[in-house]
C-alpha cells in the first residue's frame, strides 16, 4: 500500500463513518441524530441557517468559480 | 468630573444616536462565531487568489452582523402545510412549481457544465445560483419544518468528531502538496480526487446537479 492508497483510504474511512452514523440515526435505537436532524437544529437560527447555506455556496465556488 | 445633561424630553444628549447605536450593535454582531468564520474565509479566500469567494463571504458576514441589531431572530416559521382550505389546488400549483424548478435545474446543470471550470461564465453562473439560494434561505425555510429539540451529546459529538477527522485528513493532505497550487498524487486532496470527474462536461453537469439539489434541500430545512 503506497501513500496514495493510504490517503484515499483515509477519506473512505471518514465516508464510511458518516454513512454508518446516518444508518444508526435512521434506525433510531441509539442516541445518534440523523444528518437532517442536525442540520435542522443548526439552521433554526438565522446565523446558523446562513452559515450552512454559505458553506454550500462555497463548495460550488471552490470547484467551479475563479 | 463629568456631567450628564438631559434634553427637555428627558433623553440623555450624550447617548448615541439611533444610527450610531445601530452601527455599534452591528459591530458587536461581528463577535458571533459564524460571522468570525465567514470573515476568516473571506480573508483567506482573497489572499489565495479567489477574490469573488472572499467578496461573497464578506457580504454575507456584513449582512449577518447588520441583522444582529434586530436580535438573533430564529428563522421564520411558515404555517404548516395544508393548514387552510384550498390545499388541493395549492398542491397542483406546488407540483407545477416543482416541475419548473427541476427543469430549470437540469437546464442549468447542462448549460453551466459546458463551461470551462474557473472561467468567467462558470463563475458568474455559480455565484448567481449561490447568492440566489442564500437570499431565498435568508428569512427561513421555504416550507414548514418542525424544529428538533436539543441534540444528544454523544451522537452530536460523533458527527462532529467525524467531520473534524475528515477536515484534518484533508488539511494533512494539503500540507503534503509541493505547494498550495500544485496537487500531489501521493497525497491527494478531495479537490484533486474530483478533478478527473470535473474534467468532462457530463461530470461537471452531474456535480452541478447534485450541488443544486443539496442547495434546494437546505433551503427547505
Amino acid at each position: 500500500m503506497n501513500s496514495h492508497d493510504l490517503t484515499v483510504g483515509g477519506y473512505l474511512v471518514v465516508l464510511a463513518a458518516f454513512v454508518t452514523l446516518q444508518i444508526v440515526g435512521l434506525r433510531g435505537k441509539a442516541p445518534v441524530p440523523t444528518l437532517g436532524t442536525i442540520l435542522s437544529r443548526i439552521m433554526r437560527t438565522r446565523t446558523g441557517r446562513v452559515g450552512i447555506l454559505v458553506a454550500w455556496a462555497w463548495i460550488g465556488l471552490h470547484f467551479f468559480a475563479q | 468630573m463629568s456631567f450628564v445633561t438631559s434634553t427637555p424630553h428627558g433623553e440623555d444628549e450624550h447617548a448615541p444616536s439611533t444610527e450610531r447605536r445601530d452601527v455599534l450593535v452591528a459591530v458587536s454582531g461581528l463577535r458571533h462565531p459564524v460571522v468570525i468564520v465567514l470573515l476568516l474565509i473571506a480573508f483567506f479566500s482573497a489572499i489565495a487568489g479567489k477574490p469573488l469567494d472572499g467578496l461573497l463571504m464578506l457580504l454575507v458576514a456584513a449582512g449577518l452582523a447588520w441583522k444582529a441589531r434586530l436580535g438573533p431572530g430564529p428563522a421564520a416559521e411558515l404555517p404548516p402545510e395544508g393548514a387552510s382550505s384550498g390545499s388541493r389546488s395549492r398542491g397542483g400549483v406546488r407540483l407545477a412549481v416543482a416541475l419548473a424548478l427541476v427543469t430549470a435545474g437540469v437546464l442549468y446543470a447542462a448549460a453551466v457544465g459546458s463551461f470551462i471550470r474557473f472561467s468567467w461564465p462558470a463563475t458568474i453562473a455559480v455565484v448567481g445560483a449561490g447568492a440566489g439560494v442564500i437570499v431565498i434561505g435568508w428569512h427561513g425555510p421555504v416550507r414548514h419544518r418542525p424544529v428538533p429539540g436539543p441534540l444528544p451529546r454523544l451522537g452530536a459529538g460523533l458527527w462532529g468528531g467525524t467531520l473534524l477527522a475528515g477536515g484534518l485528513w484533508e488539511l494533512w493532505s494539503l500540507s503534503q502538496q509541493p505547494s498550495l497550487d500544485t496537487t500531489s498524487w501521493a497525497h491527494p486532496t478531495i479537490s484533486a480526487l474530483t478533478d478527473p470527474l470535473l474534467a468532462s462536461h457530463p461530470g461537471r453537469s452531474l456535480a452541478l446537479g447534485v450541488w443544486l439539489l443539496l442547495g434546494w434541500y437546505l433551503v427547505r430545512r
